[in-house]
């Protein structure tokens, strides 16, 4: 009897946070599928809008261990293939970028506050759409000339860049909180 | 063997919820975001647009009269003296909300609200006031995603209209695209109306697709014209959906000049 009581408050201490955390998180990153398609007022430069999909990435894996920051990145890099097209694969630009944000030793180098994570955004879409620029250029199909491929990259990267950058605070400072929270309700 | 056991038991519930959300990852990839664009359709549906009333697009359509005319008066000349010349059946368009755009941006995408539902299917063409806009690669149940004329990957058999010399025109990503010409010397100047030639196998013949904007006859291996689109593309709120007749046609369309699914079909 007493252990079954000890059981059940035990159920409700880890379980139902866990749940809560997988909904929250699993919602956020729908939300940002959502505003993936959209290009509002404010929010594009020369029809580019902020790459949201690397705005997670880099939140989910500023404080966590390699290996989830490139699950992150091959989850969402796959649907974003989906949402658009398989070839060249997002997922390889969103793990290059979700491993290399947890790795960045941000204790030594970086404050953890929102200034930092626009830095952080801003380099990490420059690498993305480097990535994806050297996955076309080593592709095999020459739909496009190597020339077009760099100069819309300057474009691509400069604007996706700034856009994802300032815009970053906006998912990062609510999931960082509920995560924090989170921790401190499971510790 | 027990520590294999206690391995497990701590670890249980990440391994799950990791593969839970690699399984979601592969479904919407292997569905091709269908369900992602269900959703977005339906919380996008407040804010569509009433009517295309805006002084652009209008502006636009009357830039497509004006085209469609002088393309229409020198196919007349030409058609005269063909017998076997077929009237041009009126076909019902299909007008359908723009409700997104690309998901990334390396390719030139829209996402329009009218899917299988309403009969469309891919491959049927996208006209919006001005001109062609591109075609349907993609459909879901309520949504179907256009691949542009402006994207890199998307060609298209091209006609001066006054001329009648032919190429192909691919996407430079603005709204703009290239005309690569098979002639040597043709005959091109600025300002003249660009069309679907009848060898693109993908696009009805004579459909408006913009004007030359400047010729550069220098160019090697072929000759090139930059065309400025004349759908605007960047403040397009509903286009028109028409089915495709052509693509019927089959083995004409191996040629290199019109191959406009670039990568986009798996």
């Amino acid at each position: 009897m007493k252990s079954d009581s000890i059981g059940n408050s035990l159920n409700q201490r880890i379980f139902t946070p866990t749940i809560l955390n997988c909904l929250v998180t699993a919602g956020s990153v729908l939300l940002c599928l959502l505003v993936l398609p959209t290009r509002f007022v404010g929010m594009e430069l020369a029809g580019i809008g902020p790459n949201w999909l690397l705005i997670w990435v880099v939140a989910w894996s500023v404080k966590r261990s390699p290996l989830q920051a490139a699950l992150a990145g091959v989850v969402l890099g796959l649907i974003q293939d989906g949402m658009t097209a398989e070839q060249p694969t997002h997922v390889l630009s969103l793990v290059v970028v979700g491993v290399l944000t947890s790795l960045i030793r941000k204790e030594r180098y970086l404050q953890e506050d929102f200034i930092s994570i626009a830095l952080i955004t801003f380099g990490m879409a420059v690498v993305s759409e480097t990535v994806t620029a050297l996955q076309y250029t080593l592709l095999p199909d020459r739909s496009r000339s190597l020339l077009d491929i760099w100069t819309y990259h300057q474009l691509i990267a400069l604007s996706s860049a700034i856009l994802s950058s300032l815009w970053a605070p906006i998912v990062y400072v609510p999931l960082n909180r509920w995560w924090k929270y989170i921790n401190s309700q499971q510790a | 063997m027990y520590s294999l056991r206690r391995w497990w038991d701590r670890h249980r519930g990440y391994i799950v919820l990791a593969m839970l959300a690699l399984g979601v990852g592969v479904f919407l990839q292997q569905t091709n975001g269908g369900l992602i664009y269900e959703i977005y359709r339906l919380l996008a549906r407040p804010f569509q647009p009433p009517l295309w009333s805006e002084a652009v697009l209008r502006d636009a359509k009357l830039q497509e009269y004006q085209q469609r005319l002088e393309e229409l008066e020198s196919q007349n000349q030409q058609l005269r003296d063909l017998l076997d010349f077929k009237g041009d059946q009126k076909q019902q368009g299909l007008a359908a909300p723009l409700i997104g755009r690309s998901a990334d941006h390396w390719w030139q995408q829209v996402i329009l609200g009218r899917g299988k539902s309403d009969g469309v299917s891919p491959g049927n063409i996208v006209v919006a006031p001005g001109g062609v806009v591109g075609r349907i690669f993609e459909v879901s149940p309520n949504t179907s995603r256009v691949l542009l004329l402006s994207d890199p990957s998307s060609r298209v058999g091209a006609t001066i209209s006054r001329s009648r010399f032919m190429g192909y025109a691919r996407g430079t990503s603005a709204n703009r695209a290239v005309m690569e010409f098979f002639d040597k010397v043709p005959d091109v100047r600025r300002g003249d109306v660009v069309v679907t030639s009848s060898f693109s196998c993908f696009f009805p013949a004579g459909l408006p697709i913009g004007r030359v904007e400047s010729v550069d006859l220098s160019k090697s291996p072929a000759p090139e014209a930059v065309i400025n689109l004349s759908a605007p593309i960047n403040s397009l709120e509903w286009a028109v959906i028409y089915q495709n007749r052509q693509t019927a046609g089959g083995s004409s369309c191996n040629e290199r000049g019109d191959r406009s699914t670039g990568g986009t079909t798996p």
